[in-house]
């Protein structure tokens, strides 16, 4: 079978602050070992491209700063992204990006920056709370799978009112000091504040990725047909960190 | 109070001198009982403050030596405790019980978050910059708040200003220090810049318009030659500037003087370049660099050799990507037969966040001449992932304990190159010690 993924990094050379660039490539490789052909193409600032085009839309962390330096360009491309999810393209938003797709956010000098305003939740800076940093195990739910994922969080951003959490909090923070619960998910569009980077040591999320950007083109495919890999290391390095953040 | 305070600290000081400890414990106790000690002290001499993300140690060290071969009394934190505590600790020492300050210039090296407390607190005549990489950004939050707070600490500050002109993040400080004297020092283009660079996560944006920067090239990382394609923001005019630059040799040329530098790197040229500047700017003779240079002993873990079965063992210590990137690139170098061994720990010290490993090119170490890979430490497993997903082809091992890493490395002796975090550096290098003799 000649499968191919075609995958658009957003703002590749901008939001990349917190190691983002291994998750591109740990997807790559994931897809390599199992001859699905993976095309990561990036989009920077006033480069024209066509979002409706690609299985998957990555956008990673930034600092404040370039978040308000591509906001005017981001909300430009907001039918495009629109029509990208109308036709079933599939889109993971790390810290930053998770952040610009809600309402709106709120910097650490006070400065509003309003999203993308595709869903309800919001996000503002820390005030009373502190920033949320450290390492943090989420339960997560992905359609009807279950993981268990392990990463690094680091926002002072709190995100509220998230309707579709991507799971619960095992340990560490979340979307904000107070509830519990982590990122977003609904079905198509996956946002957390995990980091570390994310796919490393979570390879079920990498292949579950995978198997939705498959599934645009193979609407039977199941997330269990994907051929298993040999993931002995990536198992050790989360089992190591959820030992030490004491869970099961 | 103060009496007080420099009394107890002093007790302690001489205590845990006696049982062989040092740090800043005593400068801690002190700021505990007398949280303003520091501006009650008199210091009727320059302080020249020594702060950036790399080459901090190194250059506040020659700094130091610079003057000391000159036959100065100087007060320097040699060890590196470049936080308020340590600093304190430093200073109380070369008191006299009423508070007398002992010596001819002080010399401090100064964590960058350190930065506004010290010159608020002590009458700081020079401050050098060395350069601002992104470091542990869980410590030091994001780039642009650290450089805002330090920027906000010199509004007002009327000494020299000794900045790496070839660091746009360092650059834009002089726009917000209108009473400083601005001193610039830089380093021509070398033989291994290049137009485009894969390793620069900073310097893309004009600091004063937010247009893009445009390079002309790049010497490593973000450092080279810079300018803003809207506004006038730019390279400056630099007084002092390396030329005829022969990097594998670290040999270079400044206002007619040869120098060779510590370590045949482009970073540690740029190091020499601020002492050659401080030099020219106190009147000292312009040979004395040359001596300073020829005479440093690198501090711990630069590129030191340990020998095993006849075998050369270097080890380095890394902090951030930037300086990753440069150790990576001399092994890179090297295509003899080698191993390596990595030891990633994540204590607050090493930064508790390790994705930046993903920022460093570890792909540079990674040819078909490196036969085996030892991960160690804390995030021994992380480390692994991060060679493994980077294409390595040979193989690939995990001992999270340093010394049983260290046994698996020198169970196959050859060529090695070893690289550590922080607080993983000391039980590092006494394991190695440990062998050697």
């Amino acid at each position: 079978m000649n499968e191919t993924i075609r995958v658009c990094w957003m703002y590749h050379n901008i939001m990349d602050l917190y190691g983002d660039k291994g998750n591109m490539m740990v997807l790559s490789a994931r897809c390599k070992a199992r001859g699905i052909h993976c095309e990561i193409e990036t989009m920077e600032i006033g480069q024209p491209c066509d979002l409706c085009s690609y299985d998957l839309l990555f956008f990673g962390g930034g600092a404040d700063r370039e978040q308000s330096l591509l906001i005017h360009d981001l909300l430009q491309r907001k039918e495009q992204i629109a029509s990208a999810m109308a036709q079933n393209t599939f889109i993971v938003l790390i810290c930053g990006g998770y952040q610009l797709f809600g309402q709106y956010y709120i910097a650490a000098d006070g400065t509003k920056i309003n999203g993308l305003q595709f869903f309800d939740y919001y996000t503002e800076a820390a005030g009373n709370y502190k920033r949320c940093i450290g390492n943090i195990a989420i339960q997560a739910h992905l359609d009807d799978q279950e993981f268990t994922l392990v990463g690094f969080e680091n926002h002072g951003g709190q995100t509220r009112n998230v309707a579709h959490p991507l799971g619960k909090v095992l340990s560490g923070f979340g979307n904000n000091a107070v509830d519990h619960y982590e990122g977003f998910y609904n079905g198509q569009v996956l946002g957390t504040y995990m980091h570390g980077p994310l796919f490393p040591k979570n390879p079920e999320i990498v292949d579950f990725v995978i198997y939705k950007c498959l599934k645009r083109h193979q609407p039977n495919l199941k997330y269990t047909d994907l051929a298993p890999l040999d993931d002995t290391l990536e198992y050790q390095a989360k089992t190591c960190m959820l030992k030490r953040l004491e869970i099961g | 109070m103060k009496l007080i305070a420099i009394l107890i600290a002093k007790c302690a000081s001489f205590i845990l001198t006696k049982i062989q400890r040092g740090g800043s414990f005593p400068g801690q106790l002190a700021l505990r009982i007398c949280p303003d000690l520091l501006s009650k002290l008199t210091i009727p001499c320059d302080i020249i403050v020594v702060s950036g993300t790399n080459g901090k140690t190194s250059t506040s060290n020659m700094i130091a030596d610079l003057f000391q071969f000159h036959q100065q009394r100087v007060i320097s934190n040699r060890k590196g405790d470049n936080l308020k505590e340590g600093i304190t600790t430093t200073l109380l020492n070369a008191c006299s019980i009423t508070g007398r300050f002992r010596g001819d210039i002080v010399v401090l090296e100064v964590d960058e978050l350190n930065v506004p407390y010290i010159i608020k607190h002590l009458p700081v005549t020079y401050v050098v910059i060395t350069n601002f990489f992104r470091d542990q950004l869980d410590r030091s939050q994001e780039m642009e708040q650290l450089i805002r707070k330090i920027e906000t600490a010199l509004v007002s500050f009327q000494g020299v200003l000794l900045l790496n002109g070839d660091d746009p993040n360092v650059v834009r400080i002089a726009d917000q220090t209108p009473q400083a004297k601005v001193v610039y020092f830089r380093a021509e283009r070398c033989s291994t810049a290049s137009e485009q660079s894969e390793e620069a996560s900073e310097g893309k944006f004009c600091p004063r318009c937010d247009a893009p920067l445009v390079y002309q090239y790049y010497q490593y990382s973000h450092i080279g030659s810079f300018h803003c394609c809207k506004c006038h923001f730019q390279s400056p005019q630099s007084a002092y500037c390396a030329s005829d630059i022969v990097v594998d040799q670290g040999r270079f040329q400044v206002l007619c003087q040869q120098y060779q530098a510590p370590v045949p790197s482009l970073y540690s040229i740029y190091n020499c370049m601020a002492v050659i500047a401080l030099c020219d700017l106190f009147h000292l003779p312009a040979t004395l660099p040359q001596t300073v240079f020829a005479q440093t002993k690198q501090p711990a873990g630069r590129n030191e050799t340990f020998y095993w079965q006849n075998q050369c063992y270097t080890l380095n210590l890394v902090k951030n990507p930037t300086g990753a990137n440069e150790v990576l690139k001399t092994i890179e170098l090297d295509s003899s037969p080698k191993a390596l061994m990595i030891v990633l720990n994540d204590h607050a010290q090493d930064g508790t966040d390790v994705s930046w490993i993903y920022d460093a090119q570890f792909e540079r170490a990674l040819a078909l001449s490196t036969q085996f890979i030892v991960c160690s430490g804390r995030r021994a497993y992380d480390m692994a992932l991060r060679i493994k997903y980077a294409g390595y082809q040979g193989e690939l091992l995990v001992q999270e304990s340093i010394q049983a890493a260290l046994d698996t490395l020198y169970a196959r002796p050859m060529r090695s190159y070893l690289i550590a975090t922080y607080t993983a550096l000391a039980p590092l290098r006494n394991a190695m010690r440990k062998e050697e003799h």
